[in-house]
């Protein structure tokens, strides 16, 4: 193993940084360590395995299709990699996942409907919709200077009151 | 994404007995995602196409929480214990309650 082979983490005040190979033997780590950072932000449980569920779901195309062989990537010469930035702007948690493979836009994309390809037994094309059910907000950016970029936001449940 | 070749692998001869009921164990499952999904309504399918079915038991509340939200649980026959999932042989539970 060489030092392309390792996640590399930068925790600090402000969040999380993960750097990873943009392979599937990594997913279950980062899944990992978003759940890990998204109990300590303070999100129930119920949401964290959402946020488990829409970032793998990112991570996976990415690694299924952006870095596919023959794919157009941004930068052919390095290897697969994908960097997530986690971090808390007031009461929204912010994920940056970033990568160099070919390019395509979740927020643009406009598959069927969920309960549509439920309803025809489709056995694939799930994973959008799963990032767009549970993320409050999905945004795309890609240029060949600084890779392509999802950006999943979640706001932070608020505290019920208390009680009169 | 990571085990679903490995569960294919493990299905991929009982699927095609005629008229096979496949209970999966799912106490272990930590986590699904679309591709497992996607493969558990493929395994149905094809279960359905032989006359048989395809029944899950013991999924972890966590996962079962997450399907169900999803809407997968339409679809997918999912029981609580192996036990209710062979009764239902007598009784074919209805996906949508």
């Amino acid at each position: 193993m060489n030092e392309s082979d390792k996640i590399v983490l930068q925790q600090s005040a402000d969040g999380l940084s993960v750097f990873t190979p943009g392979h599937s033997c990594y997913l279950e780590q980062i899944r990992a360590l978003v759940c890990a950072h998204t109990r300590k932000i303070g999100f129930p449980e119920d949401e964290v395995a959402k946020i488990e569920i829409a970032v793998d779901e990112v991570c996976s195309n990415i690694i299924q299709h952006a870095y596919a062989t023959g794919a157009k990537w941004c930068w052919p010469d390095r290897p697969p990699e994908i960097r997530l930035n986690l971090c808390m702007e007031q009461d929204q948690l912010i994920i940056a996942i970033t990568h160099h493979g070919a390019s395509f836009d979740y927020a643009a994309d406009c598959p069927d409907r969920m309960d549509v390809r439920l309803q025809r037994l489709h056995t694939d094309g799930y994973g959008i919709f799963i990032i767009r059910k549970f993320m409050d907000e999905v945004g795309y950016t890609s240029s060949d200077a600084t890779g392509n970029t999802i950006r999943l936001i979640k706001y932070l449940p608020t505290s019920p009151s208390p009680s009169p | 994404m990571e085990n679903y070749p490995r569960l294919e692998d493990l299905l991929a001869v009982q699927i095609q007995q005629p008229h096979a009921t496949i209970v999966l164990d799912c106490k272990n499952l930590q986590y699904i995602g679309s591709i497992g999904l996607g493969g558990l309504i493929k395994f149905s399918n094809q279960s359905r196409a032989q006359g048989g079915e395809l029944k899950l038991v013991n999924v972890p509340e966590r996962v079962y929480k997450i399907i169900t939200s999803l809407g997968f649980t339409r679809v997918l026959q999912v029981y609580q214990t192996e036990d209710e999932a062979l009764a239902s042989l007598a009784s074919p539970k209805n996906c949508d309650e």
